[in-house]
């Protein structure tokens, strides 16, 4: 395998409608298949959520994450995603979140380091145009002067690469607290439990809407690597519905690692 | 919801992530291992391999040991990401050297 370039693919764009968390992480899963198998160009997912999620990393252990007395108090859907990584605590409008589904051959040769900087020098530029001066920091995040914006996490399936990443638009982090154990500790080894009210990196730093931010950072995206506007395929959304179904809305797998 | 595990330690690796470890002690003997965090780990079942690994190891087995029977029952190919055996070790002993939780 040769290492290709951005521009040596054809970059498809899916930005579609609000949908249930456990949808999100099944078409992670389809849609980085179909790329790894040849059926669908590189595709660039902008994700809308259709209600609260926590998201737990596919390594992280259900019961000391999360809180699950609070989520349900919250009416927070509890999910596993197939990447390693964190926890992330999701309100539709509060975060940025997307998914790149690449060929393998795009970070071919590169170090893990590398490649996660590499898969994100594009969100780096877009903040730049807003006038926020972000930086990759190792291993997993996009921090800024205002604190860290983003954390990303990658998964190697069958040929191809899953490279996502969830940004803090505008975090209730007091909800956060009550729903996430390590946010609790980490946060209150620092002393700042009860100062934190809001993570709003994005919203603070640009002043601009959420939508807004999206749109500097699809365009940021075209301009760079190139992307055609596309859609999911009915096949690949009939898919994606049975895995939430049987797998990712499912208690064996969300509770994989108790 | 089952039963906690009786002892519990966590590392945070230098350079990279949180290595959490959940076990029992039953005869001397490691038992239930469950290792987690928010490292990369590639297959995902290299986990549970590792936690097997470590399973029935004695109790008293230092760093160097836990780390290479960690090592030795790491899939062909494995890829780790902020996690490395020597991590997994670190974890094991502070769970099984600090006091049961409450």
């Amino acid at each position: 395998m040769s290492r290709t370039t951005w521009r040596d693919h054809d970059w498809q764009l899916i930005h579609d409608a609000p949908q249930a968390p456990a949808l999100h992480m099944a078409l992670d899963e389809v849609l980085t298949d179909e790329v790894g198998a040849g059926h669908r160009p590189p595709t660039l997912r902008i994700w809308e959520w259709g209600g609260p999620a926590v998201v737990i990393g596919r390594f992280q252990s259900l019961r000391n994450e999360v809180d699950g007395e609070a989520a349900r108090r919250h009416g927070i859907e509890v999910v596993r995603r197939i990447s390693g990584g964190g926890a992330m605590f999701i309100e539709p409008g509060n975060t940025i979140t997307y998914s790149i589904c690449a060929p393998l051959s795009l970070i071919d040769g590169l170090s893990f380091q590398q490649a996660y900087a590499f898969m994100d020098a594009w969100t780096l530029e877009a903040l730049a145009g807003l006038g926020i001066k972000a930086w990759y920091q190792p291993l997993n995040d996009i921090a800024s002067e205002a604190g860290k914006i983003a954390g990303a996490a990658q998964a190697h399936r069958r040929g191809a690469v899953l490279h996502h990443v969830t940004m803090a638009y505008d975090i209730d982090a007091g909800k956060m607290l009550q729903v996430l154990r390590i946010g609790r500790e980490k946060l209150s080894d620092k002393g700042t439990q009860s100062a934190v009210k809001r993570v709003d990196p994005l919203r603070s730093q640009t002043g601009l809407a959420r939508a807004a931010v999206i749109e500097q950072m699809i365009d940021t995206f075209r301009r760079l690597h190139g992307l055609a506007d596309g859609n999911l395929r009915d096949a690949e959304r009939v898919r994606a519905e049975l895995l939430a179904r049987d797998k990712f809305a499912g208690e064996a797998w969300t509770a994989d690692v108790a | 919801m089952t039963t906690t595990p009786s002892l519990h330690g966590e590392y945070k690796m230098p350079g990279g992530k949180l290595i959490v470890i959940d076990l029992e002690l039953r005869e001397g003997r490691l038992a239930d291992v469950q290792l987690s965090g928010d490292f990369f780990l590639e297959p995902d079942a290299a986990l549970r391999a590792i936690d097997d690994a470590l399973d029935g190891l004695p109790a008293d087995a230092g760093e160097a040991t836990l780390a290479s029977a960690v090592r030795a029952r790491l899939p062909a190919g494995v890829m780790m990401y902020g996690i490395s055996p020597e991590a997994v070790a670190v974890a094991v002993r502070r769970a099984i050297d600090q006091a049961p939780r409450a």
